[in-house]
C-alpha cells in the first residue's frame, strides 16, 4: 500500500513537472540561453554544461524539498520571509550573471573564432563548471510558480524522502523540456554571437537586480 | 567640404520628364484608388488631407524616377511620417479620453491599439502557453479597430515585400529621429560611431533576446512596459506609484537621449541602429527578401563614402569588400546616392550583380512606395486633417 502511494505521488510529480514544464523553461530561459551561447560550438559541449546546470538545478530543488517538509506548507503560502528569500536570491542571480558575464568574452573569443575552422591555435579552452553550477542552483531555488505549487504537495507528504523523491520526479518532468535548449549548440560561435551573450547577461542582471531591490524594498517599507 | 558636397549631387536630369511621368504614372492612379474612400467621407478636412498626401507621395515618387535619387526624397516622405504620426494619434487619444495615459479599464477591455514592435515578445508565450500578452483584442471590435489580428497581418505583408526596409518606409517611429539627425549641418560624435560602431550595433540583438525570454518568463510585454522610447510620445500607462514613475523616467530619458540628442549629433538613427529590437528581429527577413544593395568590387575605391552615408552603421570596410551589406541593412538607398563610383546598387537576387541596378530600383521602389502610401499614407492623411482643424478656419 506504501509502495502504491509512492509510485502515485512519483507519477503525480513527474505528469506536474510535464504539464509545467514549458513556465519552467520560460522561468530558467533567460538564464540558460546566454549562458549556453558562450560556450564552444558543438552539441557534446552544450550537453555536458546543460547537465551540469540541471544537476545544480536539482540541488536547489532538494534543498527546497527539505526545506518544504521541515517547515510545513507555510513556505509556499504565507511565510513571511518568502519575500526576503525571493528578493535576496534574485539579487545573487543578478550578481552571478554579472560576474560569469564580465569573465566570458575574455576566455571564449579566441576559443569562438578557432572552433568555426575546427583548428585550434593557441591554449585549449577551460570549461568553467562554477558558472553552469552556480546558475543551476539559482535557478533551482527560484520561487516560480509551478515550484511553488510542487512545494505545497511535498510539504503535505509523510516522510521527507517521500517529498525528496516528489521534487526528484516533479525535477525529472521539467528537465524534458530543456532538451530543445541543445539546438543553441548548432549555433555558430563568433566573437558577435559571444558579444551579444554577454549583453543578453548583462541586461538581465539589471533586471533580477531591479527586481531583486524592488521586493526587499517593497517588503521593508510596507510589511 | 565642397568635394564631399559634390561627391552627393548626381547628374539633375538622370531621366527625361516624359519617361519620368510614365514610370510615375502606375504610382499616381495607385494612390487616387487608394485614397478614393477617403472622398467619400463627409469631412472637408479628410478631403484636403487624402489630396495633399496624393500629390505629396505622387510628387515624391516622380522626383525619384526624374533624379535617380532614392534616399533624399524617401526622407522627406519617412520625416512626414515620423512626425504626423503622433499629431494624429496624440489628438485621437485626448479627444476620445482627454488623456495620454492608458487607464487601467482600457487594458482590461482589451481596446489598447496593438503596436507592431510587440510582435516578437509574443511568439513565446503564444507558441508555449496560448496566451497572447498584450493587453489588445485579437480581432478586430468597435472600440479598437487596430487589433492584433489585423496588425500583424499587416506588418507580414510588409514585410514579404520589404523585408528590412520596413525600417525606412514604413514604421512610423523612425522618421522622427531621422528629422532630428536631418537638422544638424556636421557630424559631431563621428569618431565615436566609427570606432565603437561594430559592437554599438549588436545591442538591438541583445535587447531582442533580452525582451524575447524575459517577456516569456514574466508574462509582460517587456519592451512595452519598460523600454519603449516612443512611449513618451504616443500613449503610456497613467503614472500611479514609484514603478509607473519609473517606467516613464525611462521612455522620456530613451526619447530625448536615442531619438533627439543622439541623431542631432551623430547624423545617424541611433535608436534604429543601435537599441530597437524590433528592427533586429525585422533583419531576419532581409534573407528572404528577394531585394538587397550591393557592391561592384571592379568600380569600389574603397573611398568609404558608403559607409559614412549609412545612417545606421549597417556596413562595414568588410562587408563592402565582399560586396555586401550588413544584415541590418534597411535599403534606404542613402550609400547608393553618396556613392561617386556608382560601385554601390540595387539589386534583384538571383541576378548578376549591377547588370541591370535601375531595373532593380525600379522593382523595389513600385512595390514599397505602393505600400508605403497604402500604410504610411492614411498616417499622413489622418496627421494632416488633424493639423487642418488645428487651424482658425470656417
Amino acid at each position: 500500500m506504501a509502495a502504491l502511494s509512492f509510485s502515485a505521488s512519483a507519477g503525480e510529480a513527474l505528469v506536474l513537472g510535464l504539464a509545467t514544464g514549458p513556465v519552467c523553461l520560460a522561468t530558467c530561459g533567460p538564464v540558460v540561453v546566454p549562458w549556453i551561447m558562450v560556450q564552444p560550438q558543438g552539441v557534446r559541449g552544450h550537453s555536458r554544461q546543460l547537465l551540469l546546470f540541471l544537476a545544480a538545478r536539482l540541488a536547489g530543488y532538494l534543498v527546497f524539498a527539505c526545506a518544504a517538509w521541515l517547515v510545513g506548507s507555510a513556505i509556499p503560502h504565507s511565510w513571511t520571509g518568502r519575500s526576503w528569500l525571493m528578493g535576496g536570491i534574485q539579487i545573487l542571480l543578478a550578481a552571478a550573471l554579472v560576474v560569469y558575464a564580465a569573465g566570458w568574452p575574455h576566455r571564449r573569443c579566441a576559443v569562438a573564432k578557432t572552433t568555426a575552422n575546427l583548428v585550434q591555435i593557441g591554449e585549449a579552452p577551460v570549461t568553467k563548471r562554477s558558472g553552469a553550477l552556480a546558475l543551476g542552483f539559482l535557478t533551482g531555488i527560484n520561487l516560480c510558480p509551478p515550484f511553488l505549487v510542487a512545494g505545497v504537495r511535498a510539504a503535505q507528504l509523510a516522510h521527507l524522502s517521500a517529498a525528496l523523491l516528489f521534487f526528484f520526479c516533479f525535477f525529472a518532468g521539467t528537465a524534458v523540456w530543456f532538451i530543445p535548449f541543445l539546438s543553441l549548440g548548432f549555433l555558430k560561435r563568433t566573437p558577435a554571437v559571444v558579444a551579444v551573450a554577454r549583453m543578453v547577461a548583462v541586461l538581465l542582471a539589471f533586471w533580477y537586480g531591479f527586481s531583486g531591490v524592488s521586493i526587499l524594498i517593497e517588503r521593508t517599507f510596507h510589511g | 567640404m565642397a568635394s564631399r558636397s559634390s561627391a552627393l549631387v548626381r547628374p539633375p536630369a538622370f531621366r527625361g520628364i516624359g519617361r519620368s511621368i510614365l514610370l510615375t504614372l502606375p504610382m499616381a492612379l495607385w494612390s487616387l484608388l487608394i485614397f478614393t474612400p477617403s472622398f467619400r467621407q463627409a469631412g472637408r478636412n479628410q478631403h484636403i488631407g487624402a489630396a495633399a498626401v496624393i500629390l505629396f507621395m505622387t510628387a515624391l515618387f516622380f522626383l525619384m524616377m526624374r533624379t535617380g535619387e532614392t534616399y533624399r526624397w524617401r526622407r522627406i516622405f519617412f520625416v512626414a511620417l515620423g512626425f504626423l504620426f503622433p499629431v494624429g494619434f496624440i489628438a485621437a487619444l485626448v479627444a476620445e479620453r482627454g488623456t495620454m495615459s492608458i487607464p487601467i479599464s482600457r487594458m482590461v477591455s482589451g481596446d489598447t491599439p496593438f503596436c507592431f514592435m510587440v510582435t516578437p515578445s509574443i511568439i513565446l508565450p503564444a507558441a508555449f502557453a496560448r496566451t497572447v500578452i498584450f493587453p489588445g483584442s485579437i480581432l478586430p471590435t468597435a472600440s479598437n479597430p487596430h487589433s492584433i489580428a489585423i496588425m500583424i497581418g499587416l506588418w507580414f505583408a510588409l514585410t514579404l515585400v520589404m523585408g528590412k526596409a520596413w525600417c525606412s518606409y514604413a514604421c512610423f517611429f523612425g522618421g522622427i529621429e531621422e528629422g532630428f539627425a536631418a537638422i544638424a549641418k556636421r557630424r559631431r560624435l563621428h569618431r565615436f560611431v566609427t570606432r565603437f560602431g561594430p559592437q554599438l550595433r549588436l545591442i538591438p540583438w541583445a535587447i531582442l533576446i533580452f525582451v524575447v525570454l524575459l517577456s516569456a518568463a514574466i508574462f509582460e510585454p517587456v519592451y512595452c512596459m519598460w523600454l519603449c522610447p516612443f512611449k513618451a510620445v504616443t500613449e503610456f500607462p497613467a503614472v500611479r506609484n514609484v514603478e509607473t514613475a519609473i517606467q516613464m523616467g525611462v521612455f522620456v530619458a530613451l526619447f530625448v537621449g536615442l531619438v533627439v540628442v543622439l541623431p542631432y549629433l551623430t547624423k545617424k538613427r541611433t535608436q534604429c541602429g543601435f537599441f530597437c529590437p524590433f528592427g533586429a528581429f525585422q533583419s531576419l527577413f532581409n534573407k528572404i527578401n528577394l531585394f538587397e544593395i550591393r557592391f561592384n568590387r571592379e568600380k569600389c575605391v574603397d573611398c568609404g563614402l558608403c559607409q559614412t552615408s549609412c545612417p545606421t552603421v549597417a556596413l562595414s570596410k568588410d562587408s563592402v569588400r565582399e560586396g555586401k551589406t550588413l544584415l541590418n541593412c534597411m535599403k534606404c538607398g542613402a550609400c547608393v546616392d553618396a556613392c561617386k563610383k556608382n560601385a554601390a546598387v540595387w539589386h534583384l537576387k538571383g541576378t548578376p550583380v549591377a547588370a541591370k541596378p535601375e531595373r532593380a530600383r525600379l522593382l523595389f521602389l513600385y512595390g514599397t512606395w505602393a505600400l508605403a502610401t497604402m500604410f504610411g499614407g492614411s498616417v499622413l492623411a489622418n496627421g494632416v486633417h488633424t493639423l487642418i482643424g488645428f487651424l482658425p478656419l470656417k
